[in-house]
């Protein structure tokens, strides 16, 4: 019975997913070679979002070592990351 | 050189601005029937043409800077003022011919000037200068320049027109033929301008008279013409017409075309409209004025333009800049001042002169603010430093309102209030409207906030209750005075009232503010913060509880997916769950009125209508919550699977709201059925020795015994008896152990005891009930009791137990005497260790310590002071 009734509130579109994700911690992929990890507060059709709590890692490759790739992190207590069509994105946890 | 962009020698004096302006010979005006006066273009040098209008741009630099006009000495080269007075005596002696030649003013005979003459050889007069105070005539009371827009101006100005066409009354013969003349010509054109001899004659009258009263000075005859007789009485303006007759207004010269300066230096000003649109200037044109021979000029007063129209240049040391300031302020300043006031040597001219040549006694008198520089010699030093210091002062300020007074006028009161009126409903609808009850509107303004106050219910009757601080500051009594404001006209004072009692009375509130920042209110999902202008208000603050610890965050959940069942599916659910509350919030706020009697069948139909689709919502909301649904195998129960998301612990407060009693309790007791299966009582277990949960599950507690505790507690205070016996009974089916060793567990255990516990007090429950209560209260306790010494999170030193001491407690109460001993020997040591620790500990902590400990002593009729 909670099958059917999960098929029958089917996901018709990606956004559905996200919404499965909100108020739960997300990983964001963002152009720059960064990455956000926070709570998804919020979204919406353009993939704007409101996170929480964020985690942000950007990848920075250092030319004079040898291309080794380091990682700078910052945290904000609230974030708005603003949607992109040609934004990649990814969530999961 | 005209500053504002306009050309001054064109513009069209006829027009009603300039019309106005007073015409110092309107009483000798009749020469125009004899055919004497002069077009201006016979006069006219072409000093003006050569001028290039853009050419201005190194005026500071020829003319010094405007700043240093307070300090710097001025040089004498453009002194024309002193110029004038050095040919005094022989004006002088002009004077007295002129007076026994013509009694009166009215014929205008071209008297030849040799005091002009004189100018180049009569240096010995240096320093002397007539001093003449510009006197503001009192023909208007005070304006505040609001009346342009008060539709009264055009009949003022044809009262200003008639005013100074008339004659001065000095001259009582020419002044009733002045009259008529006037009537049937333009203005313009009706007004004469005196010959610079007949300018001169009047002088001279004037000044012979003056020079009887004149303080004997070492320099011959001077121009002390001190009386009131003979002061220039220019109309006080209002602004508007000020910035006309900035020049009229302001004796200090400004700068002027050449070709109007030609005169200056022997015509001792009259106010002119003339000057009008150029900019106010301390700074005096070092001119080739002197030389100029008046018998060039010999009438030099065409009538149809301003250029013809003496100006006195008075040479400004510190005059500060006048022009737009109201003369009768400006004589108050005198006044203030005292009478004898004095040019300072390096000042040589005091306060901007008019020496006066017609309406001698036409108009009321004022006491005179400037006197001869002569008179400077009788002052001590000390005087003239505070005349210095207070000029300077004046000066200051004027230039200052100068500057600030260009725009004045620009928005006319309607543009004020109209701009008013837009501020004042920006902060109504900023802050909500105190009068607006349509439920609609208020929760497209505020959708969460009146979702809170549902939820808070009783505490708040009505949404709109208290008129918070900022709409009480701004809005109050804004209405009646809107009101107000349109029945009666009020003026623009009232206006300004207004803004400055609105701006104080924001300023007070903003005093008032409470000091925290935040206000943290029960039940919210997060803090209410006061904002200011430095720090405005975040609109989402949300509580940090569940999310520092990302680094534990994947692990946590790992667990949820291999014990709990499907996490899509759960996420899912809890999100179908939140739509349906949603859906019956929004249905509840729109419950119709219930019928009133039977005969409203419309009413009926609604509300019939109203409640089965309620009852639909219902159902789906309950079985969005699959109570009834069956865990599958080794999976815990789907209810309680979303109790492990902060999502559905967060709903759960909403969720009871919209719930039956049957279907709440049904809620309660599968709680607690699966207590032990919780996530935040299972993956929370607490020892003595390992203490610390990880940060993410702390926070699931802490969030948990927020938003799920206070509902079920809600839940079970509705119970009865048999049913609280039934509770424990079910608790007792699980393990207990589990159950007692964490911190939501316990707490659990807590409120089923006391609830019992508060019962036996009201006296409740059957008979039977008790039996029953007594007999599954003895199974739990033998099943708690192996756990009772191990439930306390960490070892002693970590405090934060209270909650296992409100258990003992509990126990305690409700303990025969036997179990009670079982209970002191199962916590016995750490009793004694918690005072023994209290020993060592600062006098509030150690307080605090034993007073928890108490909680449970006092339970079982002991005390800690016993032990001590």
């Amino acid at each position: 019975m909670a099958e059917a009734r999960d098929e029958g509130s089917a996901v018709s579109e990606p956004l559905d997913l996200v919404r499965l994700l909100l108020d739960e911690v997300v990983c964001v992929k963002l152009r720059g070679d960064r990455e956000l990890k926070g709570r998804l507060h919020a979204y919406d059709s353009h993939c704007n979002l409101v996170l929480g709590d964020v985690e942000e890692t950007i990848y920075v490759v250092d030319e004079e070592d040898d291309e080794e790739v380091k990682t700078v992190s910052k945290k904000s207590e609230m974030l708005f990351v603003r949607g992109f069509k040609d934004k990649p994105e990814s969530n999961g946890v | 050189m005209s500053f504002f962009g306009f050309d001054t020698s064109r513009h069209n004096p006829a027009a009603t601005g300039f019309s106005q302006a007073h015409n110092p010979f309107a009483g000798l005006s009749n020469r125009q029937d004899e055919g004497d006066a002069l077009e201006f273009e016979e006069t006219y040098d072409g000093l003006g043409d050569q001028l290039e209008e853009t050419g201005d741009a190194f005026n500071d630099d020829t003319f010094g800077d405007t700043a240093g006009l307070d300090t710097k000495p001025v040089g004498k080269d453009f002194d024309f003022f002193g110029s004038t007075a050095k040919v005094a005596n022989a004006m002088e002696e002009e004077h007295v011919r002129f007076n026994r030649q013509q009694p009166t003013a009215k014929v205008s005979q071209p008297a030849p000037q040799p005091a002009v003459q004189n100018i180049p050889q009569s240096s010995a007069f240096g320093s002397m200068s007539y001093g003449y105070a510009p006197q503001p005539a009192p023909y208007k009371p005070a304006r505040t320049g609001y009346e342009k827009y008060s539709s009264e101006p055009v009949a003022e100005l044809q009262v200003d027109a008639a005013l100074w066409g008339v004659a001065p009354k000095k001259h009582p013969q020419p002044a009733p033929a002045a009259v008529p003349e006037a009537v049937p010509t333009p203005p313009a054109a009706s007004r004469k301008v005196l010959s610079l001899e007949e300018v001169e004659a009047e002088m001279r009258a004037q000044a012979k008279k003056a020079a009887q009263h004149a303080t004997p000075s070492p320099a011959p005859p001077p121009a002390a013409i001190p009386s009131g007789p003979h002061q220039q009485i220019p109309p006080p303006m209002h602004y508007d017409q000020a910035y006309q007759f900035a020049q009229h207004a302001q004796p200090h010269a400004p700068q002027q075309p050449d070709h109007m300066r030609k005169d200056q230096a022997f015509a001792p000003g009259h106010g002119h409209p003339v000057t009008i649109l150029q900019r106010p200037h301390d700074k005096q044109v070092p001119s080739p004025q002197p030389q100029v021979q008046p018998a060039a000029h010999p009438a030099a007063h065409p009538a149809a333009h301003p250029a013809a129209h003496h100006r006195q240049q008075p040479s400004v040391g510190m005059q500060p800049t006048q022009i737009l300031q109201n003369p009768n302020r400006l004589s108050g300043d005198a006044a203030r001042l005292g009478v004898r006031q004095h040019p300072t040597p390096t000042a040589p001219a005091g306060y901007p002169t008019h020496p006066v040549h017609r309406q001698q006694g036409s108009f009321s008198r004022q006491p005179q603010i400037i006197t001869h520089p002569s008179q400077l010699a009788q002052l001590s030093e000390e005087e003239k430093a505070a005349y210095l210091e207070q000029e300077a002062k004046r000066a200051k300020r004027n230039h200052k309102i100068f500057l600030m007074s260009r725009d004045n006028g620009i928005m006319t009161p309607q543009d004020k209030s109209f701009v008013t009126r837009i501020q004042l409903q920006q902060l109504v609808s900023a802050t909500g409207n105190p009068n607006e009850h349509g439920t609609d509107e208020s929760l497209a303004e505020d959708f969460y906030y009146q979702v809170h106050s549902q939820i808070q219910g009783s505490q708040r009757q009505h949404p709109n209750q208290p008129l918070n601080n900022f709409a009480q500051t701004y809005l109050f009594q804004t209405g009646s005075r809107q009101g107000g404001m349109r029945r009666h006209h009020r003026g623009p004072e009232n206006h300004m009232q207004r803004m400055e009692q609105q701006v104080q009375r924001a300023v007070e509130a903003a005093k008032n503010k409470p000091k925290n920042k935040q206000l943290v209110i029960e039940g919210s999902l997060g803090k209410i913060s006061f904002s200011n202008a430095k720090t405005p208000k975040p609109l989402l603050n949300i509580k940090r509880t569940e999310s520092t610890g990302d680094a534990h965050r994947p692990g946590s959940s790992h667990k949820q997916v291999h014990r709990g069942g499907d996490r899509k599916s759960e996420l899912r659910t809890i999100e179908r769950i939140y739509t349906t509350l949603m859906q019956m919030e929004d249905h509840d706020r729109n419950m119709p009125p219930p019928p009133a009697n039977d005969a409203e069948t419309d009413a009926i139909e609604k509300f019939v209508a109203w409640n089965s689709e309620a009852q639909i919502l219902n159902n789906t909301l309950w079985e969005s919550l699959r109570v009834h649904d069956h865990p599958e195998n080794g999976r815990i129960h789907p209810f309680i699977a979303l109790l492990s998301y902060t999502k559905g612990m967060k709903a759960m407060q909403r969720i009871s709201r919209h719930l039956t009693h049957e279907q709440r309790t049904t809620i309660l007791t599968l709680i607690l059925v699966n207590l032990d299966s919780l996530d935040v009582v299972r993956n929370a277990q607490v020892t003595p020795e390992t203490m610390q949960l990880n940060a993410a599950m702390r926070e699931n507690v802490e969030l948990f015994s927020g938003a799920v505790m206070s509902t079920l507690f809600n839940i079970l205070n509705e119970l009865d008896l048999d049913l609280v016996a039934g509770m424990l009974g079910l608790v007792c089916t699980r393990n207990v152990d589990v159950i007692a060793k964490s911190r939501i567990g316990a707490s659990m255990l807590t409120m089923i005891l006391s609830r019992a516990e508060i019962i036996k007090h009201g006296g409740g429950g059957s008979e039977q009930a008790w039996r029953s209560w007594d007999m599954t209260h003895t199974q739990f306790f033998d099943l708690i009791e192996p756990t009772l010494p191990h439930m306390f999170p960490g070892p002693v030193t970590t405090g934060d137990d209270i909650y296992v001491w409100q258990l003992l407690a509990a126990l305690g109460i409700g303990a025969s005497p036997d179990q009670q001993q079982r209970l002191v020997l199962a916590v016995k040591d750490r009793v004694m260790d918690t005072v023994a620790l209290s020993k060592t500990l600062p006098q509030d902590m150690a307080a605090q310590r034993l007073q928890n400990v108490n909680l449970f002593m006092r339970s079982i009729g002991l005390d800690v002071e016993l032990i001590q």
